[in-house]
């Protein structure tokens, strides 16, 4: 039943969003992912419901400020609306609005969160990094050869540099080295906190190559502002070049004790299998 | 009962136990960290639209940030987060809850229950000298040579602690003058719920009360129940801060294992939902009321109304989690989150209707305190609509921490509730002061507002859907925000005239104070206990207890003659 409603909903919209430019009149950033659309598809729904009831609402009340003004010759009426007619009537309205909005976008919600966004991809081509931000940049991890973090062979690229294959799903595993950062790729229409003490998984993945940016969204400090990461989406072909380069470079950090004030070249973490 | 006697200027004015003293005392207050809060934001837009530019002189340019590292007069990175965080903790708890709360609780509730006093006035006394208290503690982190907290209103740890690299100490002075308006605030709270249960005239049922008194009463029990929950999570921040423990930092940056930054979102959360309630509910209340006065019609469905206020306040408690989608939550907990969340719409819908229902075949008058309570109507509608993108998970997810937030809650707390307050100040200012205020100039300053702070909120949530995230000092750092920055100065510009437009209301106010009109006993027609007592009321509030018979809207009775309202103590003429 909530599939059928939702199914039509969508073509429902799909046939509306040329005739409804969006009540935000600036564009998102241009949409690069496989499952944006289903977030863009939610706001838009809302979009056109709460457009609809918010007009209803003005036009209502621009009628009863000309109708009801205050004038000679002209009496409120004694109407406390208590009635068993008034009471079902608010209360049946209370309830369409709870129907056609909140029942349609919760449905829709969990749907896409449990198709896309929470359903995690398995499997051998799945591209996984390990990231962590810091005041103010961000670093990032590949696993290198044996498939594992936090051996010798993992692959550490230059700070704020991400690269992705398209039409690959990447899952990311985030924890943060200092305080509270939230990556965000608007691009992508995802994000996901990093907060000490625990590691945080997000997947995503790109159908168009290109460069886009990573902002953090949490606000980190006074540098906040310019904490801003590249994230590359490239061909299979491009991506193992570079992937290949990185190993011929080396780390940059070689095995060093950790010291306190710069990155710890062991930072990265046995990967958490999700749930 | 009245207790009329000779008094000395410290007793009668500064250490007065009179609750219509002491919410004069809020209400000066709140004004002035009204437009101490408001010149900050002044500030922020100056900075988001002219970035690294010197200030100009109508902004105190030639004394502002005269030893900012980048420049005389320029407003820096680390003085723009100062100034954004303490803009949000002035405007929520040093400039609307003193105004709402302090003020119109201190001053409504017991004329409209027909109470002589708050039951506690010693209390009374000492919430607010202890909310002076703390803002001589928030304004003196201004004067610390690094200047004051940084970390946003949330101030979320690790960010807010030592290993969050802010210099100074002036998250500690933030911490401690919060915990200490918290505390106030709590005073306040035991009070009026204290009075409201115990000292209702004879006559004056539940469901007979106001529904300012309504709104305020559920504040109360939200604010008795949820601020000792954020002073615990203030203190161990605090503790954090001066003593060396580590409750709310972990990762590599902790000494001690242990701690868990995730604590302090979800305590400040489980506070800070309902806080947006705590807000909100006085204003929905006053709304409520003047939509009936100026419609000259009962309030419709004045239970149902009471009753959707209630469910609000009951269901304030348990939807926290929405703050926290991106926080990696459980999918469980996030769902159950989220369902909870949209319950809400249902009363919000139901009384929405009500107060429509309320125009509905009435007779309205539109003075400025019904212009501000019918722009309430609107941006409150705004506001409650656009939180649905926020309480849902996947829409949430992108628009989470941009502008789409910022621009939600200032038409949800700022707009709603400031307009409120607005309506409030206009239609309770001749009974407070015995003079009105002038309503010339109060519909310039309700056209002045009204327009450009719509120009100012909706292009926010327009900004947020475009990607602008949050507390940036430079937008133009990032690409995909160049197609915005347009727009920012268009905001700027609304902004200042949103700004000026204020200090209007202010002149208003000390002009009015001195040489407006003197006021008549009941200006508005009104049926509530407050219009009944003549002025200046005395300490003691009324000659004799009254008898209340009618409920709060008896307006164009159908058997009245000479007039079309009934006080709630004045019995149907036969």
């Amino acid at each position: 039943m909530k599939n059928i409603l939702c199914n039509f909903i969508q073509k429902f919209r799909q046939k509306t969003i040329t005739l409804l430019p969006g009540i935000w009149f600036l564009d998102p950033p241009k949409d690069v992912s496989l499952d944006g659309y289903r977030i863009d598809n939610v706001i838009q729904y809302t979009d056109l419901v709460i457009t609809i009831y918010f007009s209803i609402v003005v036009l209502l009340m621009l009628y009863f400020i000309l109708k009801y003004r205050h004038r000679p010759g002209h009496k409120a009426v004694y109407e406390k609306g208590e009635s068993k007619k008034h009471i079902g009537f608010t209360v049946c309205m209370g309830m369409l609005v709870f129907l056609s909005i909140d029942v349609v976008i919760e449905g829709m919600s969990f749907r896409d969160l449990k198709e896309a966004f929470w359903n995690f991809p398995k499997g051998d081509n799945v591209v996984k990094v390990e990231v962590m931000p810091q005041q103010f940049a961000w670093n990032f991890r590949y696993t290198g050869t044996d498939g594992e973090f936090g051996t010798e062979d993992d692959l550490i690229p230059a700070q704020n540099q991400m690269h992705i294959p398209v039409n690959t799903p990447v899952v990311i595993q985030i924890a943060p080295l200092d305080v509270i950062h939230s990556f965000f790729i608007p691009n992508f229409r995802v994000k996901v906190d990093a907060t000490p003490g625990m590691v945080n998984t997000m997947w995503f993945q790109a159908t168009e190559t290109g460069e886009f940016e990573i902002a953090c969204a949490e606000l980190c400090g006074n540098s906040h502002y310019r904490m801003k990461g590249i994230l590359t989406v490239e061909s299979q072909e491009d991506y193992n070049n570079w992937l290949n380069t990185l190993e011929e470079e080396g780390p940059e950090d070689e095995w060093e004790d950790d010291d306190d004030e710069g990155v710890p070249s062991r930072w990265g973490w046995a990967w958490k299998e999700s749930e | 009962m009245s207790n009329s006697h000779e008094q000395s200027f410290w007793s009668k004015y500064i250490f007065s136990l009179d609750h219509k003293v002491i919410g004069k005392q809020f209400l000066w207050l709140g004004i002035f960290f009204l437009l101490f809060g408001g010149f900050q934001a002044m500030l922020i837009r100056w900075s988001l639209s002219n970035n690294m530019e010197p200030l100009p002189w109508w902004l105190l340019g030639d004394f502002l940030y005269q030893s900012s590292p980048v420049g005389a007069g320029i407003i820096g990175p680390d003085a723009y987060n100062q100034l954004f965080t303490m803009h949000g903790t002035i405007m929520i708890f040093w400039a609307i809850t003193p105004i709402l709360i302090g003020a119109f609780g201190n001053f409504c509730i017991p004329l409209q229950i027909g109470a002589p006093d708050m039951v506690f006035p010693k209390l009374n006394m000492i919430s607010f000298w202890t909310m002076f208290l703390a803002s001589v503690v928030l304004l003196f982190s201004y004067l610390l040579p690094e200047g004051t907290a940084a970390g946003g209103w949330t101030s979320y740890p690790p960010l807010s602690t030592p290993v969050g690299g802010i210099p100074g100490q002036g998250q500690t002075m933030w911490t401690l003058a919060l915990t200490l308006a918290g505390t106030s605030t709590l005073m306040g709270a035991i009070n009026y719920i204290t009075t409201i249960v115990r000292l209702r005239a004879p006559g004056m049922d539940y469901f007979k009360m106001p529904l300012t008194t309504w709104g305020l009463f559920l504040t109360s029990i939200l604010n008795a129940l949820f601020v000792p929950i954020i002073a615990a999570g203030l203190i161990i921040l605090l503790l954090d801060n001066i003593a060396g423990t580590q409750f709310l930092v972990a990762g590599s940056k902790a000494t001690i294992p242990g701690g868990d930054p995730l604590l302090y979102q979800h305590v400040f959360w489980i506070f800070g939902h309902p806080e947006v309630y705590i807000l909100i509910l006085p204003a929905w209340g006053i709304v409520s009321d003047l939509l009936s006065v100026f419609a000259r019609k009962p309030a419709f469905g004045y239970k149902v109304t009471a009753i959707c206020m209630c469910t609000i306040t009951a269901l304030s408690g348990v939807v926290w989690g929405h703050h926290m989608y991106t926080t990696g939550m459980s999918p469980l907990l996030g769902k159950t989150f989220m369902f909870l969340t949209l319950l809400i719409s249902i009363p919000s819908s139901i009384f929405f209707l009500n107060w429509l229902g309320t125009l509905w075949k009435g007779a309205l008058k539109f003075d400025v305190p019904m212009l501000f309570a019918m722009s309430v109507m609107w941006v409150f509608g705004l506001g409650g609509l656009t939180g649905l993108y926020n309480a849902t998970i996947t829409s949430d997810i992108y628009l989470h921490d941009t502008y789409f937030v910022v621009g939600h809650f200032h038409y949800t707390m700022a707009a709603s509730v400031l307009f409120g307050g607005f309506a409030a100040i206009y239609f309770w200012f001749p009974k407070m002061f015995g003079r009105d205020l002038d309503p010339t100039m109060g519909k310039i300053h309700f056209w002045g507002s009204f327009i450009p702070l719509n120009l100012v909120f909706f292009n926010m949530m327009v900004m947020g859907y475009a990607g602008h995230h949050r507390r940036i000092f430079d937008p133009s750092e990032f690409e995909f925000l160049k197609p915005v920055l347009g727009l920012n100065d268009f905001m700027t510009t609304s902004a200042f005239i949103l700004g000026a437009v204020q200090v209007l209301f202010a002149f208003n106010f000390v002009w009015s104070l001195v040489k407006g009109k003197l006021a008549e006993k009941n200006p508005w027609g009104a049926a509530t206990l407050e219009w009944t007592v003549d002025h200046p009321i005395p300490h003691g509030n009324f000659s004799a207890t009254p008898q209340v018979v009618n409920g709060p809207h008896e307006y164009s009775h159908p058997s009245l003659k000479d007039k079309d309202w009934l006080a709630q103590s004045e019995p149907l003429p036969s």
